[in-house]
């Protein structure tokens, strides 16, 4: 699983070197950056429900999608976002490339659903982020980055 | 290979469930301790050639056959790979250090260890106790409790006295080499 401290790692070991101190810095820096991260990852899973389910009464109240879609979008959405929860613990990409992101779009269209609503209930999430009700500004920037990186796969 | 966070993530995910507030208590409490962390590792980074010299010494002052033609640290060729080796161990060992998961040192070290000494004709016996003394030395080193230099005067931490608990985890990564090839 790659995240900021296994990818020194690995770079050190391919070089079988000892951790140096610029490797040390990096590593540092991510700790530093760990706090707000860890804060949005505490308040999104205390809220992931509440925004699985407001994303989507507002996307299948437009009446733009076939309500028979509505609990297999749910369930995805919450899948997403519990994958972007472990994305903001590890401060990488890595858990929704390797469980969210590869093969994604056709495992979508095979089961012909619609990613436009996907799409829709994500931005709508990402818009309605409550500062400071539901995280402080800085997790929500940390939160945001990572939805704004699952629309762009999506998209 | 993973570290404190990765761990906690393909645990959370085995559940299906997000990581809380209980599991990322333990995650914050790593990051707290970031730089002791940090100051634990360059303890093993800038003392790799004393830890690992006097280890391999003090092996062979226990048991002084070992350089005699015949034994196993003989000729000088031998002893170099076993120098090399401690090396190796103390790499791996502050990898999983910086990481605060054994995983690298299970995966890339430990791993058929005990195979390979055996097919090498390694003494197994004379190997675990070098590792033993690469163990004490570091943890001296750690908290401060050596002769000699003092590692973290001046530096983020403060003093060796309050890195006895990221000493105690390092230890436990050099007890999981020993008993991999006990």
């Amino acid at each position: 699983m790659k995240s900021a401290v296994t990818t020194v790692i690995s770079s050190a070991d391919a070089s079988a070197r000892f951790p140096t101190l610029s490797d040390i810095e990096s590593v540092k820096g991510s700790f530093d950056r760990a706090a707000s991260r860890l804060e949005a990852a505490e308040k999104l899973a205390i809220h992931i429900d509440r925004f699985t389910s407001e994303s989507l009464d507002y996307v299948y109240g437009t009446q733009s999608y076939d309500q028979a879609n509505k609990d297999k979008c749910a369930r995805d959405i919450n899948h997403y976002l519990r994958l972007i929860n472990y994305c903001l613990v590890t401060g990488g990409t890595g858990p929704l490339d390797e469980w969210g992101i590869a093969g994604m779009r056709e495992v979508i269209r095979a089961h012909q659903l619609p990613t436009a609503a996907y799409i829709e209930a994500l931005t709508y999430i990402r818009d309605k982020v409550n500062i400071p009700g539901d995280m402080n500004q800085q997790a929500a920037a940390e939160f945001k980055t990572l939805l704004d990186y699952l629309i762009n796969a999506l998209a | 290979m993973l570290d404190a966070f990765s761990r906690a993530v393909v645990t959370a995910d085995s559940k299906g469930t997000p990581i809380g507030t209980t599991e990322l208590a333990s995650l914050r409490r790593y990051v707290a301790d970031a730089n002791k962390r940090i100051d634990a590792t360059l303890a093993i980074t800038q003392n790799v050639s004393c830890i690992a010299a006097d280890a391999v010494s003090g092996m062979v002052c226990e048991n002084t056959g070992l350089t005699q033609p015949g034994g196993h640290c003989y000729p000088t060729r031998r002893m170099a790979a076993c120098l090399r080796d401690g090396e190796i161990i103390l790499r791996y060992v502050s990898y999983a250090l910086l990481a605060g998961d054994p995983s690298v040192l299970d995966d890339r070290c430990i791993n058929g260890l005990k195979e390979t000494y055996l097919a090498l004709g390694v003494p197994l016996a004379n190997a675990i106790r070098a590792i033993e003394i690469m163990k004490i030395a570091t943890v001296a080193i750690m908290t401060e409790t050596n002769t000699g230099r003092k590692m973290f005067e001046g530096i983020n931490s403060g003093s060796g006295a309050d890195c006895k608990d990221i000493a105690s985890e390092a230890a436990s990564y050099f007890d999981r080499v020993i008993s991999a090839l006990s």
